[in-house]
């Protein structure tokens, strides 16, 4: 099968001497959807920056439809890496949401009038027209992750990748969230600690616990492992 | 936060919403340079130029009392600015303040500078009230401010209202925990939550770069829009320039 990414031996450490990853390997195919599971400090997050080059790995490599990530292929990896990150507002940064959404396109050469167009298309798709002329600050938490993910979906990427999309969403709000994304086609990678989320997205979860995978099964039979669960902090132990 | 609110009349629908933003913008300015250009004791002209001003108000549904408010901050600092005039223009002393001497001159010029302020302040304050931030940038784009001047400020706008949120979720989460009953634990805690909020600047900016870079981002935030001219723009901005040109001119002739 068809790999389009492939993280092998992976590891991170920051500047501050945090080891955060310590040889991740693992691969998701095309038109996968798959859970990144682990508690608070695991490494998510990072693991995630790494998948579009934002990251430089210390150790192991990253590749992305067969690109290797490094320096010199950061625009291609980028063009097909949609990263939504955890707290929306880092994404969100010109004053209008339709200039946020066509940023990447502009960045990417596509002509302003097209941009505009583009953008405007993929607002609607995700019900926030309407609201493309408001600057993120006059939006709710919800709108504001939705917007969020427009300015990715725009650019068409092959992968989404999702860092903990339904932080502060209420229960109609990850509904909707869920709906939208089901409907899509791309290959999905979506970190999380919320497992009802990852039950409704994906088929596959990857567990993740101080920056090494220790679990890479189907949804279904993680979910059953109670112990497996608790050892790694994803469900509270029965009383 | 009050300049949360800075905006909001931007969504009313008026005749001046109805211009194009650098329309308002060039308006703004007309009047505040025409009234800066006043001679000195032309009241008359002064106060036709307030009136329009407050008709323009009215039109784009500012409330007086709004107008009012808003001016007041500004000002007073043109207040106490020009208070030296009172003392310091020579003439025929009016009465003492201590050993200070108020001359009648200085009064007028005092009150003058007041009117002149009021003029432009009222008109800044409609326009900003009228106008969206976003909106105020592609006038000055139009304009032809240099890119990277409005694009920063772009940024920097989103930036500011990230940053606000954030300090008050560090102040209500300190509140919320009785902090800062005292006077000195009060010092403690603003300074508790000022190098907090620095901190977190610090690490939203490099989190926001990252955005940018994962969407491409290569040293240059590329302007979207581009806006077009209308008739009613133009025929309103040729008005009010008129109107300010005709006063300014029967002042200087009066005088
Ligand atoms: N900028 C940084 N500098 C130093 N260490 C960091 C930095 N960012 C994260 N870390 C550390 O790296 C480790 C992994 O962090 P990461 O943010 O990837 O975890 P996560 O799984 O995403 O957690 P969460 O579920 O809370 O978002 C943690 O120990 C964290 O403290
Ligand atoms: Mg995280």
């Amino acid at each position: 099968m068809e790999m389009l990414v492939v993280v092998s031996d992976l590891s991170y450490r920051y500047p501050d001497g945090t080891a955060a990853l310590n040889g991740v390997s693992f691969a998701v195919a095309a038109g996968e959807r798959v859970a990144l599971l682990g508690p608070t400090g695991s490494g998510k997050s990072t693991l995630l920056q790494h998948l579009n080059g934002l990251l430089p790995a210390t150790a192991g490599s990253v590749a992305i439809a067969g690109i290797t990530v490094v320096p010199s292929t950061l625009r291609d990896v980028r063009r097909r890496v949609g990263l939504v990150f955890q707290d929306p507002n880092d994404q969100l940064f010109l004053p209008t949401l339709l200039e946020d959404v066509a940023f990447a396109p502009l960045n990417d050469g596509v002509p302003a009038h097209e941009a505009a167009h583009l953008a405007r298309e993929t607002l609607a798709e995700l019900g926030l027209a309407g609201v493309e002329h408001r600057a993120a600050h006059h939006l709710s938490g919800g709108e504001r992750r939705l917007a969020a993910l427009a300015t990715v979906l725009v650019s068409r990427p092959a992968v989404l990748v999702l860092d903990e999309p339904t932080g502060d969403l209420d229960a109609r709000s990850r509904r909707r969230l869920v709906g939208l994304l089901l409907r899509r086609e791309e290959t999905l990678l979506v970190a999380t600690h919320d497992l009802g989320i990852a039950e409704s997205l994906c088929r596959r979860g990857v567990v993740l616990h101080e920056g090494r995978v220790v679990a890479d099964a189907a949804l279904g039979d993680l979910l059953v492992d109670r112990a497996l669960l608790e050892r790694y902090g994803l469900a509270a132990p029965l009383e | 936060m009050s300049f949360r609110h800075v905006d909001q009349y931007a969504a009313v629908v008026s005749p001046v919403t109805r211009t194009v933003p650098t329309a308002r913008l060039l308006g703004t300015v007309t009047l505040a340079a025409g009234s800066a250009a006043l001679p000195f004791g032309a009241w008359m002209p002064l106060a036709v130029l307030f009136l329009a001003v407050l008709l323009i108000a009215r039109a784009a549904r500012v409330p007086a009392r709004q107008l009012f408010i808003r001016t007041t901050g500004p000002f007073v600092l043109v207040f106490l600015a020009s208070a030296g005039l009172l003392v310091l223009v020579p003439g025929e002393p009016l009465f003492t303040l201590g050993v200070l001497k108020v001359s009648s001159q200085g009064l007028e010029r005092f009150a003058f500078v007041l009117g002149r302020a009021s003029v432009a302040l009222s008109a800044a304050v409609i326009l900003v009230s009228t106008t969206s931030f976003p909106e105020l940038l592609h006038a000055f784009r139009e304009l032809r401010l240099p890119h990277v001047v409005t694009a920063s400020l772009g940024v920097g706008y989103r930036l500011l209202y990230i940053l606000v949120d954030e300090l008050e979720r560090l102040q209500r989460a300190a509140r919320s925990r009785n902090a800062g009953t005292g006077s000195t634990t009060r010092r403690r805690l603003l300074v508790g939550i000022t190098a907090a909020g620095l901190s977190r600047a610090f690490s939203r900016g490099e989190r926001t770069h990252r955005a940018m870079l994962a969407r491409g981002y290569a040293g240059d935030v590329p302007a979207l829009f581009s806006q077009s001219w209308d008739r009613r723009s133009t025929l309103a901005l040729v008005m009010l320039v008129l109107l300010v040109g005709i006063v300014l001119g029967g002042a200087h002739i009066l005088s």
